[in-house]
């Protein structure tokens, strides 16, 4: 609703901007054409006599009728002022001086004649451009350079008859297409021969050029619609650019089979189909196509040739103009919504489209007025090839637009491929996580099954047998059987310890075992907040260690005091236990006693790569200090 | 007189053990069971002051008779009596309304001097337990896990201080010369923290219960 809303606001004010644009137009280029004197009917310009006047009876004679009156006309003569209801043929009779043998080819060059001329010299027939009756061949658009030959000059006054086969200005869609002559020159063949090829050039060469070129981009822009259906301004602009082409086909063509009223009754067709494909292209482009405006536009393909025909072959002309000025005005009004959208959305491609549409719109509007008789038609028709030029420059940025738009795909598509890949990269990780964690849960169970059994079994027995053996030694060692049972369980946990924990669960254990037996325990370790971690086996390791060190403290020693020492360094943790009892008996090989376990402590450090060194001596105490890697 | 549940499946251990509960509650009636269903029975038929309950039991575990002795006989003091000395193990025990712990291979002078210091209101705490318990309150004080209505139990400054002191490995006895603080006075702590975490978890399992339709009056 809103955009709605928008629009039509867009709209006014678009109306506004045009009427001001086309009254400037007008004072600036309407008033210095209009204010001539009657020139002379001769006019010198070096080699060249330019004719501008002649004595013109209308007729379907085939020779000047001179028995009939004739008028005195000047050239050039455009029949929409001098004659705007009778169609052709209209003899012209122009009379010029030559010399009798000239040194040169002499030619006579004529710059628009519409729709055909056939040209007589001193009464012989020198030139045809076509076919003089229905349908007559159309050379409106193309100059006429005819040989004057030698023979038939005479010297002095030389009599040079045109009969021009034209329409009245309503049979025709526009001011171009109605009969008239222009001025004649006659001079050296070579002079005008270059005269002719310029004008040629820019009139018809270079609209061919543009409209094989513009035929070609179409084309391309059209195929790259048709494969991209979610660009439909792709497939809008190519038609648009190839119906504009099938247009210029009647510039170019001068022999077609069919009579002018229905030349021109396809060609209003024709306009319609091409306003209606460019308000699509444009507003597709802008993302802002409405159904109703699209069934609008076909309407209005159909009304065109149907007013036309409505109207009758008399009233032509003016009904295709109102056409056409609705058509310009809906042409106009869309870019403006059109760059109203673009400059919301996509600033940075406004200022080309703005300048490209302003010149588009400029030369709509200035088409317009000379078909409203307020401008002197421009020769070379600017729209002829401008038109098509804008198409170019149009074409192009939709090309670019469309590789630009391959590159972001290229771009996305890479993106996505990195995205997948990383998706993969993900599930694989987490299936490889959950397969972890499925293999640990297993685990887990396993674990506690076999911890289950451990206890209600072995556990049971040992249990028994501590609680019923007569001999204190048997008892003390399935108790200790039981707890290194229970060691064992916990290490089968495999999960890493903090180290913190671990130092309290053999703080506790320590100071309590310790403390049972009478000996002052002195434990120190870090207070500092620890974040190393300890391995299940080094954990269970560890305290085997340190419970038997401290057994053998309590059982062997005879000490009063136990200092315990743990210190964590970068990669390892040692630990120190320093008895001050009296040491470790040396057996008759030097060796410590191997009763005291120093053996398997020994060795279980050694199968955690770490180290427990001994240092007793009878009366000095044992330290013992296990060095392990974290 | 004391009144004594025994239950203990082993006949060996059960007989040492009423040996020991005899040598601690000298003129104490035992009635001994050997499974959870038997000793439901006699927890619904008779009131005990104490009672020394085994976890492992052929037909169960005797956290639910823990339990059933918490809902029924709130005086009494249970103490599981146990070969597992893991957190997993105790922590529901405790849970369940537990009043301490006693690990059942210990020589009879500790286990003797164990179950006299429970009864006399100072129930042991292991640095893994006390982990536990921490971790347990912590994550109750989160307002996000924890559901609105949920009586909100906490621990004092005091009893948090108690139970980080044991977490890293001191005794009770050190601990209490640490705060300068009697023994008495460490012990108190102790039950206190042993109480809220029997409350919170009682609530807890009983909104839980509400929250599945179980909960039955």
């Amino acid at each position: 609703m809103r955009s709605r809303l928008r629009s039509d606001y867009a709209f006014s004010r678009l109306a506004v901007l045009l009427r001001g644009l086309l009254v400037f137009a007008l004072m600036a280029l309407c008033l210095p054409c209009r204010a001539q004197a009657d020139p002379p009917p001769v006019l010198f310009e070096g080699e060249l006599r330019i004719l501008t006047s002649a004595l013109a009876v209308p007729g379907p004679e085939l020779e000047y009728p001179a028995d009939r009156p004739a008028t005195k006309v000047r050239l050039p003569d455009d029949w929409w002022v001098s004659r705007p209801k009778a169609d052709g043929p209209v003899w012209y009779r122009l009379t010029f001086d030559a010399p009798a043998q000239p040194d040169r080819l002499l030619a006579a060059y004529i710059e628009r004649v519409c729709s055909n001329a056939e040209i007589h010299l001193n009464g012989r027939i020198i030139y045809s451009g076509g076919r003089m009756t229905e349908p007559v061949t159309r050379n409106c658009h193309y100059p006429q350079l005819v040989s004057l030959p030698a023979g038939l000059l005479h010297d002095g006054e030389n009599v040079l008859d045109i009969k021009v086969m034209g329409y009245a200005l309503q049979k025709v869609s526009t001011r171009q297409r109605s009969g008239g002559l222009s001025v004649v020159k006659v001079g050296p063949q070579a002079v005008l021969e270059a005269e002719y090829a310029s004008d040629r050039f820019w009139s018809l060469t270079m609209v061919e050029v543009i409209t094989v070129a513009t035929t070609m981009l179409g084309l391309l822009v059209l195929c790259l619609g048709w494969l991209n259906p979610r660009e439909p301004h792709l497939l809008w602009f190519g038609l648009m650019t190839l119906m504009w082409n099938v247009m210029s086909v009647r510039i170019l063509a001068r022999d077609l089979p069919l009579d002018n009223g229905t030349v021109e009754l396809l060609l209003g067709a024709g306009w319609a189909a091409v306003t209606a494909l460019s308000v699509q292209f444009l507003l597709s482009h802008a993302n802002l196509r409405s159904r109703t405006i699209e069934i609008c536009l076909m309407l209005q393909c159909a009304l065109v040739p149907m007013t036309l025909v409505l109207a009758g072959p008399h009233r032509l002309f003016v009904v295709m103009s109102a056409w056409q000025l609705l058509m310009v005005c809906e042409v106009i009004a869309t870019m403006g919504l059109y760059l109203f959208a673009v400059w919301h959305h996509r600033k940075e491609e406004f200022w080309l489209m703005a300048v490209t549409l302003f010149g588009l719109g400029a030369l709509l509007v200035l088409e317009r007025a000379v078909q409203h008789d307020l401008l002197d038609p421009l020769r070379p028709n600017l729209a002829h090839f401008a038109m098509p030029a804008v198409f170019l420059v149009l074409g192009t940025r939709q090309l670019r637009s469309f590789s630009r738009a391959l590159q972001d795909a290229e771009a996305a598509r890479n993106s996505l491929e990195s995205r997948v890949a990383e998706a993969t990269a993900e599930m694989e990780r987490n299936y490889a996580q959950m397969a972890e964690l499925r293999v640990e849960q297993v685990t887990e169970k396993e674990r506690k099954r076999i911890a289950g059994d451990l206890h209600d079994d072995l556990g049971a027995k040992l249990l028994t047998i501590v609680h019923t053996s007569e001999s204190e030694r048997i008892s003390s060692l399935a108790r200790e059987a039981l707890e290194e049972m229970r060691l064992s369980v916990k290490g089968l946990t495999g999960k890493p310890l903090p180290v913190a924990d671990a130092l309290a669960d053999w703080r506790a254990e320590t100071v309590l075992r310790l403390g049972q037996a009478g000996v002052e325990a002195d434990w120190r370790s870090p207070t500092e907040d620890l974040t190393q971690q300890l391995s299940a086996r080094a954990f269970v390791q560890t305290t085997r260690i340190l419970r038997e060190a401290i057994s053998n403290v309590i059982k062997h020693s005879g000490a009063s005091h136990c200092k315990v020492r743990c210190t964590l360094g970068e990669s390892d943790f040692v630990l120190v236990v320093q008895d001050n009892g009296k040491g470790i008996p040396m057996e008759l090989d030097g060796k410590l006693d191997r009763g005291h376990g120093m053996a398997s402590m020994k060795h279980r450090a050694k199968q955690m790569q770490g180290q427990c060194l001994v240092e007793s001596g009878p009366g000095y105490g044992t330290v013992i200090r296990l060095t392990l890697p974290l | 007189m004391n009144k004594i549940l025994l239950l203990e499946d082993l006949p060996e251990i059960r007989s040492w053990l009423k040996a020991l509960a005899l040598q601690v509650f000298p003129n104490a009636q035992v009635s001994e069971a050997a499974r959870v269903h038997d000793a439901l029975a006699l927890v619904s038929a008779e009131r005990f002051e104490v009672a020394l309950i085994d976890l492992g039991l052929p037909d169960g575990s005797g956290v639910d008779v823990v339990a059933a002795l918490r809902e029924n006989q709130p005086e009494a003091q249970s103490v599981v009596v146990t070969i597992h000395d893991d957190d997993d193990h105790l922590f529901p025990a405790l849970q369940a309304g537990a009043f301490g712990y006693l690990l059942k291979e210990q020589p009879r002078e500790h286990f003797v001097e164990q179950l006299q210091r429970i009864s006399q209101g100072e129930p042991p705490l292991s640095p893994s337990i006390a982990r536990r318990v921490i971790a347990y309150f912590a994550a109750q004080n989160k307002p996000q896990e924890r559901p609105q209505a949920l009586p909100h139990v906490s621990l004092t400054d005091r009893e948090n201080e108690v139970l980080l002191w044991v977490a890293k490995g001191f005794t009770l006895p050190e601990i209490g010369v640490q705060l300068n603080l009697s023994r008495h006075t460490i012990a108190d702590y102790v039950k206190q923290i042993y109480r809220k975490l029997n409350v919170s978890s009682r609530a807890e399992a009983a909104l839980e219960a509400q929250r599945l339709g179980l909960f039955r009056r």
